[in-house]
């Protein structure tokens, strides 16, 4: 269970998913040495060819998510901050109305505070979708590596016909497993994160100690 | 957080500080507002740390709409560190400070408080028929610094010229003045770095009209102490380290 800042959550994700894009990047290049073996290899890899076709696309889909989940999250990053910084100003301001509420020229903090609930809010919501969409994306991401360990094993099954190829093959679909799990961790790992900066959004949203006025 | 007039005619000039419930381990710091008719201006308007002890002192004497105007003499964080929060407090409001620290500053949070760059011979902020002069300071002690004069209240705002360590809870008015250098002497010889700038700061200052100088750590000086300031800044050698 993560208990670091939601902010920190958010910012952490970007830097944990660039090494996907690493490990998917690696492996369209194991898939690429495994299709110039399966064409040495002819017949006897006949069924190897559309395993790494299909394992390339996935590769290279996968880059194209990680693109797509790090400028979201670099939004989603950028909200958070605001988020605080609001919300920090926020706070500020109702310390002292509670403080001050005797103080001659109290009332006229009332609109600051309004204008920053207001911000606070619409932050609030654009940090839910942020985070939503990115769910939506590190799913795919996952979905997608599912499949890949379907398609992994049957690329072994297939290797063991290849005769004298089998080991080189079955490097290769070692190496595509590694490279699988790694990006199943990360991703697991920046969902956990996402997570735990998601329960703390809504648990601020919902805290009534910041409905002062 | 202490509020004191130190100037009540047409205008008003305030100090705050002497806070009580200031953190430990920060820095005393005074700030100063000055109050016209209708606006008002804060001057070193301090760290972020007093933000909320500070907004709360203010608004015995102003309303928030009131606040038009901020200056900060450089970029300490002691100075404008709060600036964020400003920002979001006064969104309508002119920030002046000096054009040499405009990207530096601008890293404590400006997204809607208007910079207005002061350039290095200084100028003049206009409070609505009150004319503060803003006088160059430079290398007292950052390298692009201002002091503020008001010619009607006669008060020259110091920033760190004139400063004094002291403990919590100390008078507002420089009493003893030989026993007061003692506590400046550390500050000035560490602090400033040049005996060029600090002369030619004298010599130009010697030539305005002054009842007070008020610095932004310690007690002001008023009457014959700010001769004495005067004589005993001309006198010490600063930039020891070198030495």
């Amino acid at each position: 269970m993560y208990k670091e800042a939601a902010f920190v959550s958010s910012a952490s994700m970007a830097a944990e998913l660039e090494l996907v894009a690493k490990v998917a990047k690696d492996m369209s290049i194991s898939v690429k040495n495994a299709k110039a073996i399966a064409n040495r290899a002819g017949a006897k890899a006949r069924g190897f060819s559309p395993i790494t076709d299909f394992i390339d696309e996935m590769s290279i889909d996968t880059m194209k998510l990680v693109s797509a989940i790090n400028s979201e999250s670099t939004a989603l990053s950028r909200v958070a901050i605001s988020e605080l910084r609001t919300r920090e100003a926020y706070t500020k301001f109702i310390q002292v109305k509670v403080k001050s509420n005797d103080t001659r020229h109290i009332a006229s903090l009332n609109a600051s505070i309004e204008t920053l609930r207001v911000k606070q809010e619409q932050e609030q919501a654009e940090l839910i979708k942020y985070a939503k969409k990115l769910k939506s994306l590190m799913d795919d991401i996952s979905q997608k590596m599912a499949v890949a360990n379907v398609i992994v094993s049957n690329s072994r099954i297939e290797a063991v016909n290849a005769e004298e190829y089998r080991s080189n093959l079955e490097t290769i679909a070692d190496d595509i497993d590694k490279s699988c799990e790694t990006i199943r961790n990360r991703v697991n790992q920046s969902f956990h994160r996402l997570e735990n900066a998601m329960d703390q959004w809504k648990r601020l949203a919902t805290d009534e100690s910041y409905k002062y006025l | 957080m202490k509020a004191t007039n130190i100037y009540d005619e047409k205008h008003k000039w305030i100090m705050f500080g002497r806070d009580p419930d200031k953190p430990e381990g920060i820095i005393d710091t005074n700030q100063y507002l000055v109050k016209t008719n209708d606006r008002a201006l804060i001057l070193d308007p301090g760290g972020i740390e007093i933000f909320s002890n500070m907004l709360a002192a203010l608004l015995h004497h102003v309303s928030i709409d009131q606040i038009t105007d901020l200056f900060a003499s450089h970029q300490d964080p002691d100075i404008i560190s709060s600036l964020g929060l400003w920002d979001q407090a006064l969104p309508n409001a002119k920030l002046h400070s000096p054009w040499l620290w405009e990207g530096f500053i601008r890293h404590f949070g400006l997204n809607s408080i208007e910079y207005v760059p002061i350039a290095d011979e200084g100028g003049t902020i206009d409070l609505g028929g009150v004319k503060l002069e803003m006088i160059p300071a430079h290398y007292l002690h950052s390298s692009g610094n201002f002091h503020i004069y008001d010619p009607i209240a006669k008060i020259l705002m110091s920033g760190d010229v004139g400063a004094a360590l002291e403990p919590a809870g100390a008078d507002i008015f420089v009493d003893n003045f030989e026993t007061h250098t003692d506590k400046m002497r550390m500050f000035h010889q560490r602090w400033m770095p040049s005996n060029r700038a600090k002369n030619d700061w004298i010599s130009r200052v010697r030539k305005l009209d002054i009842d007070m100088i008020a610095p932004q750590h310690g007690r002001i000086f008023k009457g014959e102490n700010v001769g004495k300031f005067l004589d005993w800044f001309e006198a010490l050698e600063v930039g020891t380290v070198i030495n």
